[in-house]
């Protein structure tokens, strides 16, 4: 294990050295501390709610990024630079290289979470005169979403170019947020027909379920009422963890057979 | 196989792309014996399957056919790579590290644990000249300190087998002959260094024997000293009469008049001091009399040039 969180150093030293990944991350954290001046804007809808969904949103969005970004080149750019060659001629296994590198990945993400959070909790304060629980259990949340989108992109960079990988990284995180809602509707639906259904079942089941881990904005889930919120958050958790197994696994079986 | 650091047996590594037609073989039945503690260089023109091989060696990719195998293993087991070190050409390092924190990040990887691992990590260091710079970025660091940085990470582990890709490529002639010294120290500590050079020059000085590749087919393999042989004395005389041109003709080897002087090419000493006794006997001047000694690259670009005309 000893490789693989030497692996998973070095990737996080790097990415936190990342300008673009910073960028985000700076204007994310001015946008999350300037939130409560929006406040005059929340017309009706309340103070508290408008503050920590814009703050939820903005760190969704910059977790998206940065998961994105950081992961897309992470395979490829060692592998166009050699430096893979350098690590692979240690003795590492292959599955060390990539577990260090899924493992460097959510650790930048859980900085850059910690680093959003902290602001969003003294900002939400200053604001609203108090912590909100809430903003705890969201954070956690779109960091397990980030995390299992991170473990997405690092499976397409496996076998994908980075450009690709934007494009179908960023097609599975869309539609992974909206299937379910789209299976929803159309299963109301009498009209729609199995051959349509059954493909967006498919989907459902197969593509990673984004749209779980958005249950704490309220304005995004109006309508969400739970009846055992930490079941839900633990099920929830623990569906990302396993989704993230899988991909890693299936992430190591592909970078063992890969030529570089 | 156990004297052998280095083994394959009609090693073929074929690339079909998804688009092309013909699949390439940049290695084709390969067939290499490398010996512990020899230095063996691996030559070839750009293209030739060099980095191929060692990238199978290391079990960086995988060979379509034949077998290789390292220290006596299966090339590519990484149980097996505590004993040996690459250095690939232009080699890359995480650059927002500093030297000592490269050298301890591929430590870590070595399982070398502390309070050795800084140990190493220091002696390594002063041993490639590199302690002042030891807390300096990388992306600071010149090509011939990065060079120096890429050989102490090689031998962290204290290798039996060092696999050096274009070791002194694109180095300015102090770090060249530093990074050469380093490898023959190497040498006098046993090691096994296998060495893919185009500084002929630095692998006919360092190396034991050489195989040359060419289009992934590997066309010749020896001793240095036996792949060189054959070289010649060149002779110049001055004021030759022509009755004594004759019989320097009848003693073999090339003879050939420029500007009034007789020029003779022998391929052993014996006979130029045969002609040096007719060219005084007979009244001329010996102007010079120089051994002409083949070299890598003579050998080298015979070897390529005549694998194109074939």
């Amino acid at each position: 294990m000893n490789a693989t969180f030497a692996i998973a150093g070095a990737t996080f030293g790097e990415a936190v050295r990342k300008r673009i990944l910073m960028v985000i991350l700076l204007v994310a954290l001015l946008i999350i501390l300037i939130s409560p001046a929006f406040e005059p804007f929340a017309a009706g809808r309340g103070a508290r709610t408008l503050i920590i969904s814009f703050g939820f949103g903005v760190i969704q969005l910059a977790g998206t990024f940065i998961a994105i970004i950081m992961c897309t080149g992470m395979i490829p750019t060692e592998i166009e630079r050699r430096t893979i060659y350098t690590i692979l001629s240690k003795p590492v296994q292959r599955y060390q290289f990539v577990l260090g590198k899924f493992f460097g990945a959510v650790g930048t993400l859980a900085f850059m979470y910690l680093m959003m959070g902290i602001v969003f909790l003294i900002a939400s304060r200053l604001a609203l005169g108090s912590f909100d629980p809430q903003i705890v259990k969201g954070l956690i949340m779109f960091f397990f979403q980030s995390s299992l989108l991170a473990a997405v992109v690092l499976f397409f960079s496996t076998f994908v170019s980075p450009l690709v990988n934007y494009f179908l990284s960023g097609g599975v995180f869309l539609m992974g947020n909206l299937l379910s809602s789209f299976l929803e509707t159309i299963q109301r639906n009498p009209d729609v027909t199995p051959i349509t259904r059954i493909p967006v079942q498919l989907l459902t089941v197969i593509l990673p379920n984004f749209a779980n881990f958005n249950v704490q904005n309220p304005i995004i889930n109006p309508e969400q009422v739970l009846t055992d919120e930490v079941a839900y958050l633990v099920q929830t958790i623990a569906y990302a963890i396993v989704y993230m197994a899988l991909l890693i696994v299936a992430s190591m079986l592909i970078f063992n057979q890969r030529e570089m | 196989m156990s004297d052998l650091a280095i083994k394959t047996v009609n090693l073929t590594k074929r690339y079909s792309g998804l688009w092309s037609k013909q699949p390439v073989d940049a290695v084709k039945n390969l067939n290499l014996e490398v010996h512990r503690g020899e230095i063996f260089g691996f030559l070839g023109p750009n293209g030739a399957g060099k980095t191929t091989t060692i990238k199978v060696l290391l079990g960086i990719i995988y060979p379509t056919d034949g077998e290789a195998y390292v220290l006596g293993k299966p090339a590519g087991d990484p149980k097996n790579h505590h004993k040996i070190s690459y250095l690939p050409e232009n080699p890359y390092f995480y650059d927002y590290m500093t030297g000592r924190e490269i050298l301890t990040f591929y430590a870590r990887l070595f399982g070398i644990a502390e309070p050795q691992r800084s140990k190493r990590v220091n002696e390594l260091l002063e041993r490639v000249g590199l302690s002042r710079a030891a807390d300096q970025p990388l992306r600071t660091y010149s090509k011939g300190m990065q060079q120096r940085i890429g050989l102490a990470q090689c031998l962290l582990n204290d290798p039996e087998l060092l696999i050096l890709d274009e070791p002194t490529a694109g180095l300015d002639p102090i770090a060249h002959i530093d990074i050469r010294d380093m490898i023959l120290d190497l040498r006098n500590q046993g090691k096994t260094l296998f060495i893919s050079s185009h500084q002929l020059s630095d692998v006919e000085r360092v190396c034991d024997r050489v195989a040359i590749l060419n289009r992934g087919v590997m066309v010749q393999l020896g001793r240095i000293e036996e792949l060189l042989a054959g070289g010649h004395v060149e002779l110049i005389a001055d004021k030759v009469p022509d009755n004594a041109v004759e019989p320097i003709k009848q003693l073999g080897g090339k003879v050939s008049l420029h500007d009034g002087r007789l020029i003779v090419e022998q391929p052993d000493n014996g006979t130029v001091d045969r002609v040096i006794d007719i060219v005084r006997s007979a009244g001329g001047h010996i102007i010079s009399v120089k051994p002409y000694r083949r070299t890598l690259e003579d050998l080298f670009v015979e070897t390529i040039q005549g694998g194109k005309n074939a």
